[in-house]
């Protein structure tokens, strides 16, 4: 499937030839695992299968990051997963929440394969609606996907681990690719500024809180507030 | 400055340089101009190159830095005037003309902050022949794809190769790479996000990959 439409897009073939001859596992070799495994998307990509790393092996820093990106994917795929059941959306809309949805939901798998027991646990949600009907789902979905760009782009240079930057960088673009894609489908730029601007992660929260889609305490599995909060 | 680029284009991953330098003990820009003046000579050198160890790359600098915003210059030059000159002769209609016009601007502005980053280091502009992609819209659009992806890629494969400060910087470029990427993707009615992680790509990849696309003349 991939494949295809490469061969669609390369002008005369060129660039597909070279980037397989260097690359052992190219995009459509990691979407065709994916298919093959199904469910084990997580285990197919090199940079998701590098995040989820032994657990415990990152240091306490790198752990609340992470804990702080898995609550935005947590709300992220809930929000996605709640839209597809609610089946309001039609069209490019749909498509769109079927494709990203899956995208988060590996997002949460990773962060929680490599985090281990130190990972937050899913919050209480409360979409307030947004899930059910296709303007409200839109311009939030638009609000989400920006929001974790810059989320992403605002803690990538605190990660300490090798392998954990390289995983949550190649998320990054995911996110933004998201953001531009729904932004095209309600006719707003896709790409507003030449330069995308981070958020710091108390940015981030209020911004969150702000929307009061999480319902509930964000609680670790031994019951306290994980260190992002403050 | 034909030969300047053409070291850009041929020296895989700093290996050439560095290794020439030190033997030398030339200075960059002194290296620079020798290749400059020598022309043919470079080419002729070619053997005694590929014949040089790989070096690894090392521990974030900010000599290493410049190498890579040198590299990421190299691609916004080539991006930049491919939107130039596809805007340039005007053949292109409705959304993918706005797409180029955006787009283009927003690659001008990135090869400014990089030369402006780069100081006196920057490298300078290649020259390029598009041939067709920037006249039919078709080749136009398929071509923009191909590069907004190698973008993504190639500032993804960079990322734990730079000092957190540069970092920082490049996830601001980075991510609009991605925008355009799925930008003209929808265009195309091709997924616009086709994995759930964008896996970076090598200097040596990218650097092969746009080598063969003829883009950049010696």
């Amino acid at each position: 499937m991939t494949s295809i439409q490469l061969e669609q897009l390369d002008v005369d073939g060129a660039i597909r030839e070279s980037l397989h001859a260097v690359a052992e596992d190219t995009r459509g070799g990691f979407l065709r695992k994916a298919v093959v495994a199904g469910g084990g998307l997580v285990g197919g990509g090199a940079a998701l299968a590098a995040l989820a790393a032994p657990a415990g092996a990152q240091s306490a820093s790198d752990v609340n990051i992470l804990n702080f990106a898995l609550t935005l994917e947590f709300l992220e795929a809930e929000f996605y997963t709640r839209a597809e059941r609610a089946g309001a959306l039609k069209g490019r809309l749909r498509r769109f929440a079927q494709v990203v949805g899956e995208h988060e939901r590996a997002h949460v798998a990773a962060l929680q394969d490599t985090l281990g027991g130190s990972a937050v646990k899913k919050p209480k949600f409360d979409f307030q609606g947004t899930t059910d009907e296709p303007q409200l789902f839109a311009a939030t979905a638009i609000t989400l996907e920006d929001t974790g760009v810059a989320a992403y782009k605002g803690a990538a240079p605190s990660i300490q681990s090798g392998a954990v930057l390289t995983a949550a960088i190649g998320i990054h673009s995911v996110e933004a690719r998201h953001a531009s894609w729904i932004r095209h489908i309600l006719g707003q730029p896709p790409s507003p500024e030449a330069f995308d601007m981070p958020m710091s992660v108390s940015q981030v929260l209020a911004a969150v809180q702000g929307t009061g889609f999480i319902a509930g305490p964000i609680m670790t599995r031994q019951g306290v507030a994980p260190a992002f909060l403050g | 400055m034909p030969d300047e680029l053409r070291l850009e284009v041929l020296d895989r991953d700093g290996a050439i340089r560095d290794a020439l330098e030190e033997a030398s003990g030339s200075s960059r820009a002194t290296f620079l101009k020798t290749a400059v003046v020598a022309g043919g000579t470079f080419v002729a050198g070619g053997v005694l190159v590929g014949g040089l160890p790989k070096l690894s790359v090392g521990a974030p600098s900010a000599a290493q830095d410049a190498k890579i915003l040198n590299f990421a210059l190299t691609l916004e030059y080539l991006e930049a005037e491919f939107y130039t000159q596809a805007e340039a002769n005007g053949r292109l209609r409705g959304e993918t003309a706005q797409f180029a016009s955006v787009v283009g601007a927003h690659e001008r502005a990135h090869v400014e902050f990089l030369q402006g980053a780069l100081g006196s280091k920057a490298v300078k502009k290649p020259r390029f022949n598009f041939g067709d992609t920037v006249r039919n819209p078709q080749m136009f659009q398929k071509t923009a794809l191909t590069l907004e992806d190698t973008g993504v890629a190639a500032y993804n494969g960079q990322a734990g190769n730079l000092t957190k400060e540069t970092l920082a910087a490049a996830a601001m470029i980075v991510s609009v790479e991605a925008r355009h990427a799925a930008w003209i993707r929808d265009i195309l009615k091709t997924n616009p996000a086709p994995a759930a992680v964008d896996e970076g790509q090598s200097r040596q990849q990218i650097l092969s990959a746009v080598n063969d696309t003829g883009f950049i003349q010696a």
